[in-house]
C-alpha cells in the first residue's frame, strides 16, 4: 500500500483507532513534561561552549560567593542629599534585621570602629606573611628604642594638630599592625574601584549577602518575593521627596527572567495563535479546519517539548521561542495541505480523495520544506552553545512531528461533506496575477530586480553600517527592575564599570602565593605604563606556609618582656591614656604565642568575625575552595573592542600562571569574531546544502538559478532593512539568516515544483501561490510574535526572522515567478495557460 | 524669719554674690531669628568687605588619648573662603597650609611634612570646614542650626551641625563674637569628647599676599601621605 493510501485508510476507514492514539501519545507527553521537564534560566548556557572566557564566566558564576550578593541603592532629590546620609545608617541596620540578609556593607569597612577592630583580629597572620625585608623592618618596631621615639613623636604630633596621631593609635598602636595591613589594604580601596556614594550624593548603595540556598529560579523568586516586601516598609523613616529604593544582583535577574519565561510562553503562544488564525480565516473562511490545525499544532508542540525533556532534562530559556517559531513553521504544511484539499474538495472529489490528492500532489514538497527547515534548524548545533543546540533539536524533532501530524491527524478535523463553494477573492486575485505575469513577466521584473538590487547594494555598502549590539545590555530583559537598577547605578557611578577578572587556581597554599606573587608586580608594571587603570589581587591573603614559619622563627629573638616594660614607661613618659593602648598589649601577647612554634598558627578565615564587612572583600577574591582565587583589572574605559580585548589578553598573563580570563563585558567581546563567523561561515554552509538540495530537486539549471538568486537578493533586503530601520544584530540573531535560509527556500520549492509540473499554469500555480502566501504571512507572524517576548534574545530574533521571511515571500512572489516565466519561451507560456480539464471559477 | 540681723546680713550677702555672678547671664538675652538672620547678614556684609584676616591665637585642646591638655599658640592667616595657614611655635612647632585643594602639615623639627588632599569627603574635611566656617561664617546657616544670645560685649553663637558627616566630627560648636563682629574665641565639642578651645586676639584684615597660602616642603623634608593609599 502507497503512503497517501495508508494514510487515506487510517484518517477515514480507522479514525478511532487514530484517535485512540493521539489520546495515547498526548497523555504520555503531558506525563512527561510534568514529570521531567525543567526550565534553566542560566544565560551563559546560550554562550558556545570551547571559549576560555565563558569558562570562567560559568566557574565564576559558580564557585564564588559573590554571586549571592544583592546590591541596594537609595536614591533621593538633590536636595534631599543630608536626609539620605542621615536616613542610610537606618535603612542598613533595616537590611541587617532582614531573616534573608547575612551580610551588610553600608560603608568603607576601615571608617567604622568595627571594621578596624575585624582587621586587627587577622593582624598577626598578615604580618607573618611579610615579605623577609618588611617583616624585620617592622618587627624591629618592637626595640624598645623605635618605640620610645615613635610615641615621642606621635605626640608631638598629636600637639600640632595633625589628625595623623589618632588614625594612627586608634588602629594600631603598637605600629606593626599597618605594614601588615599594606598589601593588604593597596587591594581594599572600596570606595576607590567600587565607591557606595555617588559623587552628587543623590545615591547611596549597599551590597548585602542572602542565605539564600540555591540560585534556583524557585528560591531567588522566593527572596525576591521577601525583598519586595522589604522594599515597601524600607521607607519608614524617611521625611524626605521621593526616594527609590532599587535592587539588583544575580538572584533579582534570575527571578525576573525565570519569571517572564513564563510571561513569554503565555503571550508570544497566544499571540502567534491569534495572528497565525486571523491569517488563516482570511484565507479560507473556514473555522474546523482552523481550530484542527491549532489542535494538531498544539499536539506537535506537546511531543516535541516532551521528546526534547526526555533528551536534555531540561530546556534553556531561548526555547521558549520554539513554540511561537514552530507553530509558524507547522502552520506551513497544514495551509498547503488544506489548501489543495479544498481545491480538490471544489472539483467535486469527495472527502477520501481530496485527501489522497492532497497528500499525493504535496507529500514530496512537504518531504523537502521540513528537510530544509530542519537542517536549518539542526545547524543550530554547530553554535556550540547548548541553548542553541537544544532550540535546534527541539524546532527539528517539531518539524518533523508537524509533518506526520499535519498529513494524518490533521485530517481528522475536516468535514466529510462538502460545504458549498464560496467567492474565493484571493484565489482570483493571485490567479490573475498569475496569469499577468506568465504573458508579461518583463513588466514586474522590471520593478522587483531594480528595487531587489538597490537594497541589495544597501546591503553590501559599509554604510549604513549594520549595528552589532555586544553589550551585556543587549542581552539583559526590557522591562526589568534589576536591569533598571543597574543601568541607575552605572549612570550614578560611572566609574563601576565591570572590571576583567583572572582566575587562578592553585594546587596548594605556597602555589597560591607563588602565583599571586608573581602576577601582582607584573600588572604594576602595566598600571605605571598606563595600560590598565588599576588592579588587585588576592596577593596579601594568599599566604605562604614557608614564610609564615620563617618569620615566626625570627619572632622567637624578641624580647617580649621588655618590650612590654618599654610601652608601659614610653606611654607614662608622653602623658598617653593607657586605654588607648590596650589592644597593643593584646597583640603583644598574640605575638609573643605564635613566637612559639609549638603553638597552631591561627587561621585568619576563623578570626575573622563572620559578620564583618572585610568579608565582602575576601569574596570578591576567594571562592568557596579557597585555592580558587581571581584578580581584577579594571581597564580605563569598558573592555568593547577587540583592540582592548588582544592588548588584555596579551599583557595579563603571568608566564608560569595558569589564568583564566573572564568577565561579562571582556567576555562578550571575545565572542564576536565567533558571533560574525556564524553569520558569514554557517550561512554559508546552509546556503550551499540549500544550493545542492534544489539542484538535485529541479534539475533544471535556469530555475536552480532563480532560487539561488531569490534567496541572495532577499538576504540582501533583509541587511539592508535592518540597517536602515537601525535593528541591532547581537550574539544570538545572527542566527536569524541560517533559519531564513531554511524556511524562505521552501516557498520557492513549493511555487517551482508545481510550475515544473503543471498542468495548467495559471490554476495550477496559483493553487499553490496562495497557500505560500498564506503560509508566509503565518510564519511571518509566528517570529513576529517574538517581538512582544521581555527576552531581548527572542524578540531580537523573531524580528529578524520577520523581516527575513517578509523579503522571501516577496522576492518568491515578485521575482521568482516572473523569473521563472521569463525564462521559459513566450509560445510555452501561452499554451500553459489554456485549460486542460474545466474547473470551478471559484477555485 | 530674717529679724536677726547676722542671718539679715548673710541673707543680702548671698543674694548680692548670686546677683554678681549671675550679672553676666542677665545681660546675655537670646536672639530672635530675625535679628539672627539681620546678624548673619552684617557678618556677611564685613567678611565680604575684607574677605582675609590674621590674628594670634591661644590654642587649649584636651584630647582622651592624652592625660593632661595640650596648650600652644602662634599666628593665623586666613583668606575666605577656605584658604588658612597656622605657625604654632612653642616646644611642638609647626606649620599647616591649606590653599583649599591641599593641606599641608610640617614639623621643622622632625624636618617631616604630611599632604592630605581635601575634598575627598574624609573626616579630615568636616575639620577644615569647621575651622574655615568659625573664621569665615559665610553661608553658614545652611551647614548648622544656629542660635544667638546678645551679651554685654558681643555676641555668642551656638552651632549644631546638621549634616550627618559633621555630625561625625563635631557635637557642638560655640563661638564667641565681640561687637565688631570679630571672632574672639571658638569652642568645639567633638563627639568623642575631645574638646578644641582656641582664643584669637590682634586680629587683622590688611590684604595677605597669595604665597601666604602656598606651601613647598623644603628640600630634605621626609613627606607622608597619611590618608592616602
Amino acid at each position: 500500500m502507497r503512503l497517501h493510501s495508508l494514510i487515506v485508510y487510517l484518517v477515514t476507514q480507522r479514525r478511532g483507532a487514530v484517535w485512540s492514539a493521539v489520546a495515547l501519545i498526548s497523555a504520555a507527553s503531558v506525563y512527561v513534561l510534568v514529570t521531567r521537564m525543567k526550565l534553566d534560566s542560566e544565560v551563559l548556557n546560550l554562550l558556545p561552549s570551547g571559549f576560555e572566557s565563558v569558562e570562567g564566566l560559568k566557574i565564576y558564576n559558580r564557585d564564588f560567593a559573590q554571586v549571592r550578593d544583592l546590591t541596594f541603592a537609595l536614591v533621593s532629590q538633590p536636595e534631599d542629599v543630608d536626609k539620605l546620609e542621615e536616613f542610610a545608617p537606618q535603612f542598613a541596620q533595616n537590611l541587617r534585621e532582614q531573616p534573608w540578609c547575612t551580610r551588610v556593607l553600608a560603608g568603607v569597612p576601615m571608617e567604622t570602629p568595627e571594621g578596624i577592630r575585624d582587621l586587627q583580629s587577622i593582624a598577626v597572620p598578615l604580618l607573618l606573611n611579610l615579605e623577609p625585608g618588611v617583616f624585620n623592618e617592622t618587627v624591629s618596631l618592637l626595640l624598645p628604642e623605635k618605640m620610645r621615639e615613635r610615641l615621642h613623636r606621635l605626640h608631638f604630633e598629636l600637639e600640632a594638630g595633625s589628625p595623623r596621631p589618632q588614625i594612627e593609635l586608634g588602629l594600631d598602636p603598637l605600629g606593626v599592625i599597618a605594614p601588615a595591613l599594606k598589601p593588604f589594604a593597596s587591594n581594599s580601596a572600596i570606595e576607590d574601584d567600587q565607591p557606595l556614594t555617588s559623587p552628587d550624593r543623590t545615591m547611596r548603595v549597599f551590597i548585602t549577602v542572602t542565605n539564600q540556598q540555591s540560585l534556583g529560579p524557585t528560591d531567588c523568586q522566593k527572596l525576591m518575593r521577601e525583598v519586595k516586601a522589604f522594599q515597601e516598609s524600607a521607607k519608614q523613616g524617611w521625611d524626605g521627596g521621593p526616594l527609590q529604593i532599587l535592587v539588583t544582583g544575580r538572584a533579582a535577574y534570575v527571578a525576573e527572567i525565570s519569571l517572564s519565561m513564563r510571561h513569554d510562553i503565555v503571550v508570544t503562544l497566544l499571540a502567534s495563535i491569534t495572528l497565525v488564525g486571523g491569517v488563516f480565516y482570511i484565507g479560507f473562511h473556514r473555522w474546523l479546519p482552523l481550530i484542527g490545525m491549532g489542535l494538531t499544532m498544539l499536539l506537535c508542540c506537546l511531543v516535541a517539548l516532551a521528546s526534547a525533556a526526555l533528551i536534555f532534562g531540561q530546556l534553556n530559556g531561548v526555547t521558549i521561542g520554539f513554540c511561537a517559531i514552530l507553530i509558524g513553521l507547522g502552520v506551513d504544511f497544514a495551509i498547503l495541505l488544506f489548501g489543495r484539499y479544498q481545491q480538490a474538495r471544489d472539483e467535486g472529489i469527495d472527502h477520501p480523495g481530496a485527501v489522497s490528492e492532497a497528500v499525493r500532489s504535496l507529500g514530496n514538497a512537504i518531504f523537502f520544506g521540513a528537510l530544509t527547515t530542519a537542517v536549518g534548524f539542526l545547524a543550530l548545533m554547530l553554535a556550540g552553545s547548548q541553548g542553541f543546540t537544544q532550540l535546534g533539536v527541539l524546532t527539528a524533532l517539531g518539524i518533523f512531528f508537524a509533518g506526520i501530524f499535519m498529513m494524518t491527524v490533521f485530517f481528522l478535523f475536516l468535514p466529510r461533506k462538502s460545504s458549498r463553494p464560496r467567492n474565493d477573492w484571493m484565489f482570483a486575485l493571485v490567479k490573475k496575477y498569475v496569469r499577468w505575469i506568465v504573458r508579461r513577466p518583463a513588466s514586474i521584473l522590471w520593478i522587483s530586480v531594480p528595487a531587489l538590487l538597490i537594497l541589495t547594494a544597501v546591503a553590501l555598502s559599509p554604510k549604513p553600517p549594520i549595528i552589532f549590539d555586544v553589550s551585556t545590555q543587549s542581552m539583559a530583559p526590557k522591562r526589568s527592575d534589576a536591569g533598571y537598577a543597574l543601568k541607575t547605578i552605572m549612570e550614578k557611578m560611572p566609574s563601576r564599570w565591570e572590571p576583567v577578572i583572572g582566575i587562578v587556581k592553585a594546587a596548594n597554599a605556597q602555589q597560591l602565593h607563588d602565583y599571586w606573587h608573581k602576577v601582582a608586580p607584573e600588572w604594576n608594571q602595566l598600571q605605571v605604563a598606563g595600560k590598565i587603570k588599576s588592579f588587585s589581587t588576592p596577593a596579601a591573603l594568599a599566604l605562604s606556609p614557608a614564610r609564615l614559619q620563617t618569620n615566626r622563627e625570627k619572632l622567637q629573638t624578641v624580647d617580649f618582656q621588655a618590650t612590654r616594660e618599654t610601652l608601659e614607661a614610653a606611654i607614662a613618659a608622653e602623658g598617653f591614656n593607657r586605654d588607648t593602648f590596650d589592644s597593643a598589649f593584646v597583640l603583644l601577647d598574640q605575638l609573643r604565642g605564635v613566637a612559639d612554634p609549638s603553638v597552631p598558627l591561627p587561621d585568619w578565615r576563623t578570626q575573622l568575625p563572620q559578620d564583618s564587612s572585610w568579608w565582602f572583600l575576601v569574596d570578591r577574591y576567594f571562592a568557596h575552595d579557597p585555592l580558587l582565587t581571581t584578580g581584577f583589572v579594571t581597564t580605563h574605559k569598558p573592555v568593547a573592542t577587540q583592540e582592548q580585548k588582544e592588548m588584555l589578553q596579551r599583557e595579563l598573563p603571568v608566564e608560569g600562571v595558569p589564568m583564566v580570563l573572564s568577565g561579562w563585558s571582556f567576555t562578550l567581546t571575545d565572542l564576536v569574531p565567533w558571533s560574525q563567523r556564524q553569520l558569514v561561515l554557517i550561512s554559508a554552509l546552509m546556503a550551499l546544502f540549500d544550493a545542492t538540495l534544489l539542484a538535485l530537486l529541479y534539475r533544471d539549471w535556469r530555475l536552480w538559478l532563480i532560487q539561488i538568486a531569490t534567496l541572495a537578493m532577499a538576504v540582501c533586503a533583509m541587511i539592508a532593512t535592518m540597517k536602515l530601520l537601525h535593528l541591532p544584530l547581537n550574539l544570538l540573531n545572527v542566527l536569524a539568516f541560517r533559519l531564513v535560509l531554511a524556511i524562505g527556500v521552501d516557498y520557492g520549492i513549493y511555487v517551482l515544483l508545481v510550475w515544473q509540473k503543471a498542468r495548467q499554469l495559471d490554476h495550477d500555480v496559483a493553487g499553490v501561490v496562495k497557500p505560500v502566501i498564506l503560509a508566509g504571512l503565518t510564519a511571518i507572524c509566528g517570529f513576529g510574535a517574538l517581538g512582544i517576548a521581555n527576552n531581548p534574545t527572542l524578540t531580537g530574533l523573531g524580528y529578524a526572522c520577520a523581516i527575513g521571511l517578509f523579503w522571501s515571500l516577496v522576492a518568491t512572489i515578485f521575482f521568482t515567478l516572473p523569473a521563472a516565466a521569463a525564462a521559459e519561451p513566450k509560445s510555452w507560456r501561452e499554451e500553459s495557460l489554456q485549460p486542460r480539464v474545466q474547473e470551478p471559477e471559484n477555485v | 524669719m530674717f529679724n536677726h540681723p547676722r542671718k539679715i546680713r548673710s541673707a543680702c550677702l548671698t543674694t548680692g554674690l548670686f546677683l554678681l555672678l549671675s550679672s553676666p547671664l542677665l545681660h546675655a538675652e537670646p536672639l530672635s531669628p530675625a535679628d539672627l538672620k539681620t546678624l548673619l547678614g552684617r557678618i556677611r556684609e564685613k567678611r565680604a568687605a575684607a574677605p582675609q584676616m590674621q590674628a594670634d591665637f591661644q590654642e587649649d585642646k584636651s584630647v582622651k588619648m592624652l592625660n593632661k591638655p595640650i596648650a600652644s599658640s602662634g599666628k593665623l592667616w586666613f583668606q575666605a573662603p577656605n584658604k588658612f595657614r597656622r605657625e604654632a611655635k612653642g616646644s611642638s612647632p609647626s606649620t599647616t597650609v591649606s590653599n583649599g585643594q591641599v593641606l599641608w602639615i610640617y614639623y621643622p623639627k622632625f624636618k617631616s611634612a604630611e599632604r592630605y588632599e581635601l575634598g575627598r569627603r574624609s573626616p579630615l574635611d568636616a575639620g577644615i570646614s569647621a575651622i574655615t566656617a568659625s573664621l569665615n561664617l559665610e553661608n553658614v546657616e545652611a551647614t548648622y542650626n544656629i542660635t544667638a544670645t546678645k551679651e554685654a560685649d558681643g555676641y555668642q553663637l551656638q552651632l549644631l551641625p546638621r549634616n550627618p558627616s559633621m555630625k561625625r566630627f563635631i557635637q557642638t560648636f560655640g563661638i564667641r563674637l565681640n561687637n565688631e563682629l570679630q571672632v574672639l574665641r571658638t569652642d568645639m565639642v567633638q563627639p568623642n569628647g575631645d574638646r578644641l578651645v582656641t582664643t584669637y586676639s590682634n586680629e587683622n584684615r590688611a590684604p595677605i599676599p597669595a604665597s601666604t597660602f602656598d606651601f613647598t616642603p623644603p628640600a630634605g623634608t621626609e613627606v607622608t601621605t597619611p590618608m592616602g593609599r
